[in-house]
């Protein structure tokens, strides 16, 4: 029910069947599809929707509408529902992917907006978005976004507002360009004629010309006055007597015609208009509900009721195409309203009560709330904060239990403990730590109380409370950079918690995961994590389960456990799968496919490797994690590296920065040093060594387990240094610098940075010239390690001169199977190795890898070369227009290019064209055909 | 101007004449008939956002806003 009243809001009305023909506002509107920003302003009352709903029957442009209401000042309210809208109105348009990273609240509403700009930006053919009612939505928190999206507008998008009061948005600027179309009550307002054409034609009511223009002088042609006009005349014997009197009289037009209208209606009909006027929204039951019980004995009375207004045209509004919710004409409701509060106060609360109960019963818990707030029932309020929150947390839906914050008064939580409880919940999930201690500790003085002064609806939720005052506290002191209290306060939590509480110690494990895991203590943080993970899958929290299973693989990766790693993440896949909707991908299986992609590339079967990049990119967006897009361009890049197409790779962690999203994570693997170690490797060791400089790297830093991964990076750089300018001093610091790295790597038992460590050691130790033996060690330890786990990728690729070593390690363990087969795999090793241990840079595919990539020839029907510059533009930063320009072309043509590379390359979407030209190869390897 | 940012009275006017049942819908100010067809709403507002609802009250109405005038307590009855 409750995602049917979400579909009314997305619906786009119908034309009304009869309506006056007004083709002078046609005529105004015919520029809304070539121009920007349109915007309908005027009163209630004005016709502004029915004027939108005939204009765009009129139009073959796809159109996103959007019927917002109060609550759609919200930001987390409204654009969920404009970019449902949008991803409704247009295939590809990227706001699926913008609205999942809407929803991760993890990035700025400009960032969000961006991707969908972007999309639209090379969109072929044009699109409308209205949303109706802006004035609702109007206000700090939406212009924010909507002025991004005013001053970024894509030439295709059209944005059609309709409005009470001009909004807050950047139109001087449109205005004066002349780029904006403005109708205003001026326009709206009915001429002569056509309140002539709506009365007699429409109505027909057969007014003489006298009548007909005593009422458009008294209603100003105000159109809604004129319907009432309408119901007020209709079976009247004494038309001519009605219009005088209501043209000789100077009271507001529409206060004296609801009047007239009112007082010729039964009084059923009248009661049911006037009790029913809280209700923002109608349907028969919740009708029902409000009607006394004399009047509701049968059931259905409120449907009928409703269909006798409809079809009496008596103030309703349709929400739907099966006539079942309506809402009243907000200028009606209003007058409605007034009416009730003047003849029966009294009864208001109560019907505000009938109707939250009904929304409880109905599963409109934030209905059910906000109709017990207006009836002044804040304990009927508290009682269902307290009963739905347990639901919305498991849902995710936290925002909702943060707005109520504002809505409860402190005095109804002082003796409501796990009401006070679920709130915290609520500012935590937000991030709003300001006040939450305060609250813990008022909390922690009620629950001292007797029991007979509480007031405790879910008992369950009371018993938790000892043991969630010791996770929230945790959860401060992290946030508030304490990361020893945090794995105290979280381990009382884990005691404390009662033995039916699934969700405390799973969430308090993974808070100390997380402490334990930013000072470094990646055994205990993974024991944390995999605790976590156990509880939220048995509690069924499967979006968490996976979240969680892409650290514990990082960590285990971190710890040498690379089968672990694989198994953890192939357990992970299995449950994501299982789980997936019939017919659907649950999100969050992509992401799963790109870590086994990691450990392919470990274990270097580069063929998995990259199909598993390939599959998880066939799932399309919805499988993703907000985090994956950046997630999938780093394995594609370490594809690329493995075959030596370093500019490739280097594209491609450059668009990874691009699309970047954090998490809760600290950022173990920032992108900067993966591109600093692609840099390095691919011999531009100046670049190398100005991101060390940048980042303050030196041999001598104190070390952190945070820092570790630049480290070793610019040990690789230090290395590099030497190999190629023989720095005697880059030696000297690299030799240093590893060592302490090795020593903090044995002290942490992270066996997978020493086995890292070891092979650079290896290199270091060898290159000094005389230290054959000690750099052997180093490389018989690091194969020691790597052997049964199967990890091949740190000796291939840690700089030339491993080969060589490997050599010497096999002329010393002649039935080490596994140095020869790694021997094996370094083919390319000896040409580099005769030319005086240069690095080999440029494209020269090893030969062990023939899946990684299908050549561009593999397309049935290949891309121009016109085609492939568009293409390359799609993956920049670049917007239609600014391509257009790049290419100097015309909007029209991209439009067209951009359409032909969609349908060779079987995507319809930017992001889904720039990923499948990756896999194919397209981009690196094609520009550097093309330019040749 | 003292009122401008505190509680004060206010005093509304707007054209068309507004029936004494809007007494509740605007939060108890008095409504009275003025010359010209003229509505005054008059009343105490506790702060700048109250006067703010009470207009966006007025607008959803769709009443023509005439003028609106902070005044001493009482004025005017």
């Amino acid at each position: 029910m409750v995602d049917a009243l979400v579909e009314t809001k997305l619906l786009q009305p119908r034309p009304r069947r009869e309506a006056v023909q007004r083709p002078r506002l046609a005529a105004l509107l015919r520029h809304a599809t070539d121009l920007p920003v349109t915007v309908v302003s005027a009163p209630a009352g004005f016709g502004k929707t029915t004027l939108l709903a005939s204009w765009l029957s009129t139009t073959e442009v796809p159109t996103a509408w959007v019927s917002l209401d109060a609550r759609d000042r919200a930001a987390a309210s409204f654009w969920p529902y404009v970019l449902t809208a949008l991803d409704r109105a247009v295939l590809g348009s990227g706001a699926a992917a913008a609205l999942a990273l809407f929803g991760s609240g993890q990035a700025a509403i400009e960032t969000v907006l961006a991707g969908v700009v972007n999309e639209l930006s090379v969109h072929d053919g044009d699109l409308v978005l209205v949303l109706d009612d802006y004035h609702f939505a109007d206000g700090p928190e939406v212009t924010e976004g909507m002025t991004f999206l005013v001053e970024h507008l894509p030439p295709q998008l059209h944005l059609v507002v309709s409005t009470r009061a001009d909004p807050g948005l950047p139109l001087p600027r449109l205005r004066a360009r002349g780029e904006l179309v403005e109708v205003r009550a001026t326009d709206l307002r009915f001429d002569g004629d056509e309140v002539a054409a709506y009365l007699n034609d429409l109505n027909g009511l057969g007014l003489p010309a006298e009548a007909v223009a005593a009422l458009e002088t008294r209603t100003e042609g105000w159109v809604a006055a004129l319907q009432l006009a309408v119901l007020s005349l209709r079976d009247r014997s004494d038309a001519a007597g009605f219009i005088d009197r209501f043209a000789g009289d100077d009271r507001f037009v529409v206060d004296y015609l609801v009047d007239e209208v009112l007082d010729r209606q039964p009084d059923s009909v009248r009661r049911f208009l006037l009790d029913t006027s809280v209700l923002e929204r109608l349907t028969g039951t919740l009708c029902d509900a409000l009607l006394d019980d004399a009047a509701s004995n049968s059931p259905g009375a409120g449907r009928a009721m409703l269909d006798l207004l409809d079809r009496q045209n008596l103030f309703v509004v349709p929400l739907d195409d099966h006539r079942r919710w309506y809402r009243y004409h907000h200028l009606f409701g209003h007058v409605l309203r007034a009416h009730l509060l003047q003849e029966r106060p009294g009864d208001v609360p109560e019907l505000h009560r009938r109707a939250s109960s009904w929304y409880a019963a109905n599963g409109d818990v934030e209905e059910a709330v906000r109709h017990a707030l207006t009836a002044g029932d804040l304990g009927a309020a508290a009682d269902l904060v307290e009963r739905a929150v347990p639901d919305l947390r498991r849902l995710r839906r936290e925002s909702v239990i943060r707005r109520w914050v504002d809505d409860l008064p402190d005095d109804v939580l002082v003796d409501r403990p796990a009401l006070a409880m679920g709130l915290v919940g609520g500012l935590m999930a937000s991030n709003d730590f300001a006040g939450v201690e305060d609250r813990l500790r008022a909390v922690e003085a009620t629950v001292t109380r007797p029991g007979s002064e509480l007031v405790v609806v879910d008992q369950a939720e009371f018993d938790r409370i000892p043991a969630a005052i010791e996770m929230y506290r945790a959860a401060l002191a992290l946030v508030g950079g304490d990361p020893e209290t945090a794995v105290a306060r979280a381990a009382r939590a884990i005691d404390a918690a009662p033995a039916d509480d699934d969700l405390t110690p799973p969430a308090a494990a993974g808070i100390s995961g997380l402490a334990s895991w930013t000072m470094g203590d990646v055994v205990a943080a993974h024991a944390s994590y995999v605790t976590a993970a156990a509880g939220l899958a048995s509690a069924g929290y499967v979006a968490d389960v996976l979240g969680c299973s892409l650290t514990i693989a990082d960590m285990e990766l971190t710890l040498g456990r690379l089968g672990d790693a694989e198994a953890t993440l192939r357990g992970a896949l299995e449950l994501a799968e299982r789980n997936s909707p019939v017919g659907g991908v649950l999100r969050g299986t992509a992401d799963m496919l790109v870590a086994l992609s990691r450990i392919a590339w470990h274990r270097d079967d580069m063929a998995a490797a990259a199909d598993l990049v390939r599959r998880a990119d066939d799932l399309g967006e919805a499988a993703g994690l907000p985090q994956n897009p950046y997630r999938w361009r780093v394995a594609m890049a370490r594809v690329r590296a493995a075959e030596r197409d370093w500019t490739g790779a280097l594209e491609l962690v450059d668009d990874a920065v691009r699309v970047y999203v954090g998490d809760f994570s600290p950022p173990v693997h920032p992108l900067h040093a993966t591109r600093a170690r692609l840099l390095a490797a691919a011999g531009d060791l100046d670049a190398a060594a100005a991101w060390a400089r940048e980042h303050g790297l030196s041999a001598e830093d104190d070390l952190s387990y945070l820092r570790e991964y630049e480290h070793l990076t610019f040990a690789r750089i230090l290395l590099a240094q030497h190999r190629t300018g023989g720095d005697e001093n880059a030696l000297r610091d690299a030799r240093a610098l590893l060592d302490r790295l090795f020593e903090a790597a044995e002290a942490g038992s992270r066996t997978g940075t020493v086995l890292e460590v070891e092979v650079l050691r290896a290199l270091a130790r060898h290159a000094s010239g005389d230290d054959t033996d000690a750099a052997l060690e180093s490389l018989d330890h690091a194969v020691e390690l790597a052997e049964p786990q199967g990890w091949v990728r740190f000796l291939l690729d840690s700089g030339p001169g491993v080969g060589e070593l490997l050599v010497m390690l096999a002329g010393r363990r002649p039935h080490a199977a596994f140095v020869r087969d790694l021997i094996a795999r370094r083919v390319d090793e000896p040409a580099a190795r005769s030319t005086g241990s240069r690095p080999a840079v440029g494209p020269q595919p090893i030969p062990t890898t023939p899946a990684a990539s299908e050549p561009p020839g593999r397309l049935l029907d290949p891309l121009s070369d016109r085609e492939l510059d568009v293409l390359r533009l799609l993956a920049s930063d670049l917007d239609g227009p600014s391509i257009a320009r790049e290419l100097v072309v015309s909007l029209n043509t991209v439009r067209t290019h951009t359409k032909h590379v969609y349908s060779k390359l079987g995507v319809n979407s930017r992001r889904a064209a720039v990923s499948r030209a990756h896999q194919l190869g397209l981009l690196g390897r094609g520009s550097r055909a093309g330019r040749s | 101007m003292s009122t401008a940012q505190g509680p004060g009275w206010y005093e509304i006017r707007l054209q068309g004449r507004l029936d004494e049942r809007w007494a509740a819908w605007f939060d108890g100010m008095t409504i009275e008939p003025a010359p010209g067809g003229v509505t005054v709403l008059r009343g105490p507002v506790v702060d700048q956002a109250a006067l703010h609802g009470v207009l966006a009250r007025v607008h959803d109405l769709g009443v023509p806003l005439i003028s609106v005038k902070p005044t001493g307590e009482d004025s005017g009855r």
